[in-house]
């Protein structure tokens, strides 16, 4: 029952959020065409991308164009997301650091690592969304999915941002010590490029690094390779279990970060 | 309500030198600064009273307030607030607490208040019928109904503060925290402020501390004080005992047509400081020996003007530090 209230409590913050949000972005119109135009062009100059290597080889590795591109479109798909979502939190988050405005989010009677991850939403990103979305289904009917895939799609979808977004919060707690978050939201950007490929274009020892101990990789190539092959199905609960610890990890991190933050002086 | 015993916070920054030398030599090896902002302070408040607290710039009086609140952890001592450490960060204490910073604010600068007030009220679980009924009385009393709809970026300082208040009480805290609220206001923007919290402590008898560098604050709301400087408590007791000190000293300043020579016996005697390279003096003196002082001085002295002031706080701060026997003369 307290469990369930909480849940209650937080998705009520949320659904502020969204009205938030939306209402600051609708102040500014003229930005908020340009932010969509901008995510739609993102979109497709990611596929142009792909589909001019295909235009003059067959294969790479052992995927072929419909392959890489429903692998493609996933990681746009939770690219959408994410900045939709999430992005803009991790460049406020050093500004709060900076300003002391963290202040006031540590008195509010919510998860300090809720409202600074959650708290501002791009409603610009959601026709993105919608578009990805719709590109993803296409592709899966281009590479002929069978119930169970279809079935098991939304789930690995949020699996993996939820995996996504954990490993992006690890990140960002850095700034707890580091404060000026250029760098760390640069490396963030890094690490999410090389999501938006599959793992087997990176040599032996880069994919094991990448897909266990920074498990970046596994946030695109783990779910993509269980749709397409089920014997990767060791990689749905290894993601599962680097959830669970990302997100104690997390919380050790942030409660550390959290008594050595000084605030800035007023 | 609050206790404080020994509580102590220790900072540490690093030295940089100025220019491009002293950043490449910083990048590879910074000189640590280790600095007491609060050392040893003790402080017990009771339910329902408000205490201003009262100090220099850098005296402490803001990392009290983190401490208070939760917002950052002190490096030793202890403390209570309405029966929780604040460095746990409960949720039920946070419930119990508001903090108003006059130099930061919890509205989102690019939407209306009442689209703040809406999210304060889904942080805090207030009922729709109550967070209603409290917007609706805030308003009223601050004068604010109408800036509801109106961006927060719109706003002038004095109306955002009115509206920072009452984001702040929305959900009925038992203990106020102010930062120093009127800090940057004009006079009526001020009282209006101090009148506001006067008659919202009077209807709800919730426990205030109050910081502020106006010492028209601290008279206008608190029966007593704490002074705080280089982050030690200087006195803490009734504004009565600390008004003998504010109230029975002045500073008179002459300003003359030309330098004067202050050899005479008359200024040796006297608590004078020369400035402008002795074309105007500074004289510290009881209050009942204005006007004989001021009409010799004018007799005597080419002035061609002059003014009375209170002694500022800092000044004052500087006397007790050095004679604390003031407070008991």
């Amino acid at each position: 029952m307290g469990f369930l209230s909480e849940i209650k409590h937080y998705l009520r913050v949320y659904r502020r959020y969204l009205s938030t949000s939306a209402s600051q972005a609708m102040s500014f119109r003229t930005s908020f065409v340009l932010l969509i135009i901008m995510d739609l062009l993102f979109t497709g100059s990611s596929y142009f991308k792909i589909s001019f290597i295909y235009d003059h080889i067959e294969v790479i590795d052992h995927w072929v164009r419909h392959q890489l591109m429903f692998f493609v479109t996933f990681m746009l798909a939770l690219n959408a997301l994410n900045t939709t979502l999430l992005s803009t939190n991790f460049w406020m988050f050093s500004d709060d650091l900076k300003t002391g405005n963290l202040d006031y989010i540590l008195l509010k009677p919510v998860s300090s690592i809720y409202i600074v991850f959650f708290r501002y939403i791009k409603p610009s990103g959601i026709p993105n969304i919608i578009l990805t979305h719709s590109l993803l289904i296409y592709f899966g009917m281009q590479n002929n999915l069978g119930f169970i895939e279809w079935l098991m799609l939304p789930f690995l979808i949020v699996l993996s941002f939820t995996l996504y977004a954990l490993i992006q919060f690890v990140i960002s707690c850095s700034m707890f010590w580091l404060i000026e978050g250029l760098g760390i939201n640069f490396l963030r950007l890094q690490m999410q490029e090389l999501a938006r490929w599959p793992d087997f274009i990176f040599s032996k020892y880069l994919r094991t690094v990448f897909m266990s101990a920074i498990p970046i990789l596994l946030v695109g190539s783990g779910p993509v390779h269980f749709i397409f092959d089920r014997s990767y199905w060791y990689l749905i609960p290894l993601m599962l279990l680097l959830c669970f610890i990302l997100y104690y990890l997390l919380h050790f991190i942030w409660n550390r970060g959290l008594t050595h933050y000084d605030s800035a002086s007023s | 309500m609050i206790k404080a015993d020994k509580l102590t916070k220790k900072f540490t920054t690093y030295k940089k030198e100025p220019g491009l030398s002293g950043a490449i030599k910083s990048f590879y090896q910074r000189d640590a600064i280790h600095k007491y902002a609060v050392k040893d302070f003790d402080l017990d408040i009771k339910s329902g009273e408000i205490i201003g607290l009262l100090g220099p710039n850098g005296a402490g009086k803001t990392t009290l307030m983190k401490m208070f609140t939760g917002i950052i952890v002190p490096s030793s001592g202890e403390i209570v607030v309405a029966g929780h450490v604040p460095s746990k960060r409960e949720k039920a204490f946070r419930k119990k607490i508001a903090l108003v910073m006059g130099q930061k604010s919890q509205l989102w600068w690019d939407i209306p208040a009442l689209d703040s007030f809406l999210l304060l009220q889904k942080y805090y679980e207030v009922p729709d019928s109550k967070f209603n009924k409290k917007i609706n009385e805030m308003g009223e009393m601050l004068g604010v109904t109408e800036l509801f709809d109106v961006h927060v970026r719109k706003l002038s300082l004095g109306e955002r503060m009115k509206l920072e208040l009452m984001a702040s009480l929305l959900h009925e805290p038992e203990v106020l925290f102010l930062d120093e609220p009127t800090i940057g206001l004009d006079l009526i923007a001020q009282e209006n402020i101090r009148n506001f919290i006067k008659e919202y402590h009077e209807e709800n008898n919730l426990t205030v501390i109050l910081t502020s560098h106006y010492m028209q604050d601290v008279q206008a709301l608190c029966k007593d004080l704490v002074l705080i400087a280089g982050g030690e408590k200087a006195f803490d007791g009734p504004l009565k005992s600390f008004e003998k000190v504010l109230g029975h000293k002045k500073s008179v300043y002459f300003t003359f047509k030309d330098a004067i020579s202050l050899d005479d016996q008359f200024f040796k005697e006297k608590d004078v400081q020369v400035l402008k390279g002795g074309r105007e003096i500074e004289l510290k003196i009881d209050e009942s020996d204005l006007r004989d002082l001021s009409s010799h001085i004018i007799q005597n002295y080419p002035v061609i003007d002059f003014h009375t002031e209170k002694i500022p706080i800092e000044k004052v701060m500087k006397s007790i530090m050095k004679n604390p026997e003031i407070l008991n003369q």
